[in-house]
């Protein structure tokens, strides 16, 4: 390029041309994929939710009772004259842009099919404007305890769904046994050891709970009574996470308070178990949903109280119940069409059925929990244990080196290998060779876990990596072990990669059909698993099963529903697994 | 700093700030040896990075280590708690004697020496973690079973630190300034009572100020502890130490004296040299 030709200002110029094509190249390839992908999504929600039959009568609506107030919390939230300014002015040229170019397409180019130039305006201009706000408002005072608020509920609210699922394979038999001689003896001794300053007690805490567990594990086969399933989660999940959230209360201070924080959410609980039989919903579930929920939620308003800022914001969760309630009200009186959506409570509730209006993703999305849970927890321990030794443990040089490097290099090629490969593996090692049935959810989780294994470990190990040697070396200048200055050194500092690390492979063991069709998961079965050894299906096959019906409700309603499904969880865990990490970071 | 005395210094004095050589509170008689060394050689690969080394360094004394980078301080001082250990291309050959024991004898623990022997690094490196952790760090490791916050406060006081962060003990410990960091890692080595103190460069990535509060406070740990320090500073080896080993390059300890004598009167032309900056 001309580098070198000279102009009036003395010193020449340097051509940038190369530069700038690239930068708009990237940025214009970049902003092109997200669009598609956008209105891929666009039309996957309308199709979910039904939103094409929405009259404009029922958007209106609820976009001023529910869109509306949201925004102006958001901005009281603000609290910034310039940033309500700005929206108000997007939120109304908004609607005059979409409505006007919409219109011109429709008229002079081709019709937009199902989408109305009001959803688009929903889409487009809303949805955005309402994203930002609830960015912009969350960092105020007011917006941060609304958001921390609502987090807590809807967060206890699919924690607790996660553990009442995993009961429906894990005996609670076994853990009732494990958490009343194991669990519970050794969280005891260890919280007395610290408290009276006994190391003693704090080391003797490790054994002490794995005799428990191990003692459990024999008295299941011998112990015949048992107490009800209620009882069970009452004892071992509502009461532990109750006192909990009690012992962090009182260590704010007030000792009433401290009892009302547990107490309160753990009666709400019990008798929200107890009773929900009459209303035709199961009762464990709802005791630990309701405890979940009841008690974090609890311990928060207490603290948001007793700081006394922002206090206002407590009544975000009240401001949205009431705006969909008042939209309802609205809808109904005034009697306008509203949509009829394929995403409702039966769907995420039913078994599949050869009738589009009452097929349901239950039995399938407990398969997808249920394995994705074991996926973390396996992929995670073996890939921190991994990680761990090939970068702390292995020495550079000699033999031990050798093979160290020999093993890295293959780690790395085993990222690179197709799932179906892995499929086969696991069909050949675990459903063969080890007996443990052709899909069935042990089979598949232990597949997947191996599918993933060779990320977690390369992310993991590169967040080991990154933990500066200064620690490391003061550490051990301390006089501490390898094993201690892992532990206490390297580990929290390096977990917050790591745990980034196994969230982007977990998103991608989600996903997975290939590996679940070679050990022989089935795409639809109808009653959900009952045990880590019954056949089961997954989101993703049951989706790719739907896709192949020949009715069109099918193809499009319902797995349109399926896949807004498999997004909420996948993000509902992803966020989980964000704060998670956010908090060890600043933990650390 | 408290030199009391000034009858060490004179016009003769080699160096050119008109500082006066050796904290001499301390009686100049060398007492019983902490740390020896004899005939000690250090290889990196094939590079020799120590060379016939032989020195016995008193016990609650300043020791200073001086000499032009490159000449093996930093690896002498990691002989003495293994600390090369972790480093695989290095080899050590000769005797490191700590409490009158070969420190490389087989029987030798090297974890459980380094708890007998503190170290504090040329950049701070508190841990990410509360100051108080930071602090108990080595008695956590180490198991200790006695009042953990009576000895967080005893060794913050220790590092003249305590009145500046004993109202924010839960925060971290990377929210203080450089020099309150270096200090929290003095704090932090001095915790577990240990009975050396190795210093590589304490002050070197600090400003001058907290430099010298770390001279300051390094004056009162030879009461305690024996300090073994590297530095680069000429004035601070002669400010603070109460002996002084030259080291000049190839890994030779060229001269070892009192410091007063090393500064003022050197026998070795080349000691004289590097002392009055001709080269180094
Ligand atoms: N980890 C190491 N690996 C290889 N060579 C090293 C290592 N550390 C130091 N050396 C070499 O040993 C010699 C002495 O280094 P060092 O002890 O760091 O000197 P000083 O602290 O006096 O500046 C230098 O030549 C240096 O290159
Ligand atoms: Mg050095």
């Amino acid at each position: 390029m001309a580098t070198d030709n000279q102009n009036a200002t003395g010193f020449g110029e340097v051509s940038r041309v190369r530069g700038i094509v690239f930068e708009y190249l990237s940025l214009g390839a970049s902003v092109a994929g997200l669009v598609a992908l956008g209105v891929l999504l666009v039309y996957v929600a309308i199709d979910a939710f039904d939103l094409a039959n929405a009259s404009p009568e029922w958007l209106l609506t609820y976009f001023l009772t529910l869109v509306v107030p949201f925004l102006a919390f958001c901005l009281y939230s603000a609290d910034d004259a310039a940033v309500t300014r700005r929206v108000v002015g997007v939120l109304a040229g908004g609607l005059v842009a979409v409505a006007g170019v919409f219109t011109a397409i429709e008229t002079f180019v081709v019709t937009i099919p199902r989408l109305s130039w009001q959803l688009a305006y929903l889409f487009v201009v809303a949805a955005p404007v309402t994203a930002y706000l609830a960015y912009v408002g969350s960092h105020g005072r007011v917006g941060a305890v609304g958001f921390g608020l609502l987090g807590r509920l809807v967060g206890g609210i699919a924690v607790g769904l996660a553990v009442g699922t995993l009961f429906l394979v894990f005996d609670e038999l076994v853990w009732f046994l494990a958490y009343t001689l194991g669990v519970l003896p050794a969280a005891a001794l260890y919280a007395y050891g610290r408290w009276r300053a006994a190391a003693r007690a704090v080391t003797a805490a490790a054994p002490i709970g794995l005799l428990g567990l191990v003692a459990a594990a024999v008295l299941r086969g011998v112990v015949r009574t048992y107490p009800s399933d209620l009882v069970i989660y009452l004892w071992t999940l509502a009461i532990p996470v109750a006192a909990v959230g009690a012992l962090v209360v009182a260590a704010r201070g007030s000792r009433t308070a401290a009892v009302a924080a547990g107490g309160g959410p753990l009666a709400l609980a019990t008798a929200g178990g107890f009773l929900a039989g009459s209303v035709g919903l199961p009762g464990p579930t709802t005791l630990i949903v309701l405890a979940v929920t009841g008690v974090p939620t609890a311990v928060y308003v207490h603290r948001v109280v007793d700081v006394g800022e922002g206090t206002v914001g407590l009544g975000l969760p009240l401001l949205l119940a009431a705006g969909v309630i008042v939209g309802a009200l609205v809808v109904e009186a005034w009697g306008v069409p509203a949509p009829d959506p394929w995403l409702d409570a039966s769907y995420v509730t039913e078994a599949p059925s050869r009738n589009a209006a009452e097929a349901g993703l239950y039995p399938a999305i407990v398969g997808s929990v249920i394995i994705i849970a074991l996926v973390a927890v396996l992929s995670f321990v073996l890939g921190v244990g991994t990680s761990v030794f090939l970068e702390e443990y292995t020495a550079g040089s000699g033999l031990v080196g050798s093979l160290t490097r020999l093993l890295q290099i293959n780690i790395a090629n085993l990222a690179a290998i197709p799932s179906v490969v892995y499929g086969l593996l696991g069909l050949g090692l675990f459903a063969n060779l080890l007996g443990l049935g052709y899909g069935t959810a042990v089979t598949a989780a232990l597949t997947l876990s191996l599918l993933i294994l060779p990320i977690t470990i390369i992310s993991a190990q590169e967040a080991i990596r990154s933990v500066p040697d200064d620690l490391r070396r003061g550490s051990d200048a301390m006089g501490a072990t390898r094993w201690q200055t892992t532990k206490n050194v390297v580990l929290p500092e390096a977990l917050p990669g790591i745990l980034t690390g196994t969230i982007l492979a977990l998103g991608r063991a989600i996903g997975e059909t290939a590996p679940l069709i070679m050990i022989g998961a089935a795409t639809t079965v109808f009653s959900a698993p009952g045990s880590l050894f019954s056949r089961f299906s997954a989101m993703p096959m049951q989706i790719y099963a739907w896709a192949g019906f020949p009715q069109a409700e099918f193809r499009y309603g319902v797995v349109a529903a399926g896949v807004i499904t498999l997004l909420i969880i996948l993000i509902g865990m992803n966020g989980t697994a964000i704060l998670l990490r956010n908090r060890a970071e600043r933990g650390s | 700093m408290s030199n009391t005395s000034s009858d060490t210094t004179g016009d003769e004095s080699l160096i050119t700030t008109d500082v006066e050589t050796g904290s001499t509170d301390r009686s100049t008689a060398v007492g019983e040896t902490a740390v020896a060394a004899r005939d000690l050689d250090v290889f990196y690969g094939d590079e020799q990075a120590i060379d016939d080394v032989s020195i016995e360094i008193p016990e609650k004394r300043v020791t200073a280590l001086i000499g032009p980078s490159g000449c093996g301080k930093s690896t002498f001082l990691r002989c003495i708690n293994r600390m090369n250990d972790m480093i695989d291309v290095c080899r050590v050959e000769g005797d490191v004697e700590f409490g009158g024991k070969n420190v490389y004898d087989d029987d030798v623990d090297p974890v459980a020496l380094r708890r007998k022997i503190g170290m504090v690094f040329q950049k701070p490196n508190p841990f990410p973690k509360s100051i108080r952790d930071n602090v108990a760090y080595g008695l956590k490791i180490q198991g200790f079973d006695g009042d953990v916050d009576a000895r967080v406060e005893e060794s913050l006081k220790g590092a003249a630190l305590w009145d500046e962060v004993k109202d924010q003990l839960d925060s971290s410990g990377l929210d203080l300034s450089g020099g309150q960091q270096q200090r929290l890692c003095i704090a932090r080595a001095i915790a577990p009572d240990p009975e050396v103190i190795l210093m590589d460069e304490p002050t070197s990535a600090l400003d001058p100020v907290a430099a010298s509060k770390i001279e300051d406070l390094i004056d009162g740990l030879a009461e305690e502890y024996t300090v073994i320090i590297v530095t680069h500073n000429m004035q601070q080896a002669a400010r603070i130490s109460d002996r002084t080993a030259v080291f000049l390059t190839g890994g030779r300890l060229v001269e070892y004296d009192d410091t007063a004598k090393i500064f003022e009167d050197p026998e070795e032309q080349r000691v004289e040299d590097y002392i009055t900056g001709k080269f180094g």
